[in-house]
């Protein structure tokens, strides 16, 4: 292998790493506070796209204005989803929390692929960039689309672990997430930070889906693959932790351009496959997970 | 039984009940009795090709989400890779179809095997995980399943799909209709005995209360595996069927969509109830399709329905079913 085919496949697995990071984050927030199984995370990716889309072709916005959009919506869109289905599923579980919420994402995400389905059709909506614009790096031209893609995505991971580190409303999202019962003692209120975390969650998904507009195209069914790749992350991380998330993002964006290279597209997700089931065979809490018995074990 | 000298009718009265307990306890209650007798007989009142292919399709949507409840009812643990499971049944039976001379019933049961091996070793892998843990994993191995089906050309042809002879030459929609069913009554037959056994004691201990069944000397890993090796074969050998019928194997019967499908039938029937995705799938399945304009609008009525009932009424038709009688009794008792 050439130094240049190495170059290429680093920064490849570096730059998808990126999505994979920030979609796995918000997955794993969801995860960890909520304790939901999130299986339609993919389609809130989808969502951002689609706004990102009329914003950016039928409206005629400049690119960054139409991404803060797209993210602003999903978050109302996940503000909604929780305030409509999870709200009242909350009030209504006796016990079964965990299996519940996961077979209601699972309803969700029928419905929502669907319903864009018949609401856009099945027409790919893409644009060929947001930037008209290339950069050097490593002695290759990669296109500024996806270098300010990955750029957004790093920045979003930044803000949101400052908000969750050193903001009041991030202490109480991280209080709830380790011990609901403690925070309700202190005065958290925990219907509204469920929301919130819904929604900061589902606005994490939009806005990769917008920010990667350029390279994968709006679609009813394209939320499938990168709701596949980020519970690939959450669960080699270790579900719920929203740290690891991060760097398992970047390992499985690497691990996946370098198995594409020599296995080709068809190989390539056996491999990845067959890697997961081995890691949990051994490590069965995921790279960085803990010891600790959690609510989804039960 | 000490009846010696009876008249022909105390015997009967007899004999009767007798009967009905033991079909009772095979799971066959007068009810369902009557509900299979109608289903039997369709075929001798009905003619019409559409409505005997809706029937057919109801009945192996039915059979799938109560081998499916088996697992997700009892043990409580979903198998979210279970299309991928009648997949490989139906592939195993494709290819023994193809390339053997063995017959179709060797493909059935050759599908069944290898399901119930490859369920056995996700049981495996699941073993040191739990609750959430073993849906993810099975949703991981199906994926598995799904890509190696699409990249193994040379034996699955890939996207393009296996075509297979029908289960006998010249069978009819009557026919698969009637093997069909006897499929289904053997398979729940056998779910039901083992249900009824200490062994689906023991399921349902593991699915309530997986820390008390252990510390009451559940082995849980051993009936998980069991249950799980069980439920896959099962999926196997309907999966085979499926191929046979529908004449053409291609990846996209493992797909996420039919998992969910057969899901969302399962927990609308209400879980752990064994019938009651079977009933769903009779009245669903005809409905979406009778109303032709639906049909579109499926799969968002199946994801409505789903969410209705996991937020106001997990019991599912099931749960419906048993308040009513119970209702029922009581106004009994009372009069």
């Amino acid at each position: 292998m050439d130094p240049n085919t190495a170059a290429n496949l680093l920064l490849t697995g570096l730059l998808r790493g990126g999505l994979y990071a920030l979609m796995a984050v918000g997955l794993a927030l969801v995860f960890g506070v909520m304790n939901i199984c999130h299986f339609a995370h993919g389609e809130y990716y989808v969502l951002g796209a689609y706004a990102a889309y009329f914003a950016f072709v039928t409206y005629g916005l400049d690119p960054i204005s139409s991404i803060i959009i797209a993210s602003l919506l999903s978050f109302v869109a996940g503000v909604i989803t929780d305030r409509l289905l999870f709200a009242p599923l909350r009030k209504r579980s006796k016990g079964d929390w965990v299996i519940n919420a996961f077979l209601l994402t699972a309803g969700l995400s029928v419905v929502l692929q669907n319903v864009y389905r018949q609401v856009f059709g099945m027409r790919y909506r893409g644009i060929t960039s947001y930037w008209d614009a290339s950069v050097q790096i490593l002695g290759l031209t990669v296109s500024a689309d996806r270098v300010i893609a990955f750029g957004i995505a790093l920045l979003a991971i930044a803000a949101m672990w400052i908000f969750l580190q050193k903001t009041r409303t991030g202490r109480a999202i991280r209080g709830v997430s380790q011990d609901e019962q403690g925070a309700l003692l202190v005065g958290i209120n925990l219907s509204s930070i469920h929301t919130l975390t819904f929604g900061l969650g589902s606005m994490l998904a939009g806005l990769g889906g917008a920010s990667l507009l350029s390279l994968s195209p709006a679609y009813p069914y394209g939320g499938t693959k990168p709701l596949i790749a980020s519970w690939f992350v959450v669960t080699i991380a270790g579900l719920g932790n929203v740290q690891g998330a991060v760097i398992a993002g970047f390992i499985v964006g690497l691990f996946e351009s370098v198995s594409y290279f020599f296995l080709g597209q068809g190989w390539q997700e056996v491999a990845s496959l067959a890697l997961l089931i081995l890691l949990l065979l051994f490590k069965p809490t995921g790279l960085f997970g803990t010891q600790i018995k959690s609510v989804w074990e039960r | 039984m000490q009846q010696t000298t009876g008249a022909i009718p105390t015997c009967r009265s007899q004999a009767w009940p007798a009967l009905v307990a033991k079909l009772n306890s095979l799971g066959l209650s007068l009810p369902i009795l009557a509900c299979l007798a109608v289903l039997a007989m369709a075929p001798l009142f009905v003619s019409d090709e559409y409505t005997l292919r809706l029937l057919v399709i109801s009945l192996y949507f039915g059979s799938l989400a109560m081998t499916f409840d088996f697992t997700g009812g009892y043990i409580n643990a979903v198998n979210f890779g279970f299309a991928a499971f009648v997949g490989l049944g139906a592939y195993a039976a494709a290819l023994v179809a193809i390339h053997t001379a063995l017959g179709a019933w060797a493909g059935l049961l050759a599908g069944a095997l290898l399901t119930g091996l490859i369920g056995f070793f996700t049981g495996l892998l699941t073993l040191p995980l739990r609750g959430i843990y073993v849906s993810l994993m099975s949703w991981f191995v199906g994926m598995t399943l799904m890509a190696l089906a699409t990249a193994m050309e040379g034996v699955t042809r890939g996207a393009r799909g296996l075509i297979v002879p029908p289960i006998y030459e010249n069978a009819t929609t009557t026919a698969y209709l009637y093997i069909l069913l006897g499929m289904f009554l053997v398979v729940y037959i056998i779910l039901r005995l083992i249900l009824r056994s200490p062994v689906g004691l023991a399921f349902r201990a593991i699915g309530q209360n997986y820390d008390a069944a252990q510390a009451s000397g559940v082995n849980p890993t051993r009936y998980k595996l069991l249950n799980f090796t069980i439920s896959s074969a099962c999926a196997g050998l309907f999966g085979g069927f499926y191929a046979h019928y529908v004449g053409i194997v291609t990846p996209d019967v493992m797909s996420m969509g039919y998992t969910l499908e057969v899901m969302a039938l399962s927990f609308i029937g209400g879980s752990g109830s064994l019938l009651g995705g079977v009933f769903a799938a009779f009245l669903l399945i005809p409905l979406f399709d009778s109303l032709k304009r639906l049909t579109e609008f499926r799969l968002i009525l199946y994801g409505l329905l789903l969410i209705l009932v996991m937020i106001f009424y997990p019991a599912g038709l099931a749960g419906l079913y048993q308040t009513a009688i119970q209702k029922i009794n009581l106004k009994r008792r009372k009069s």
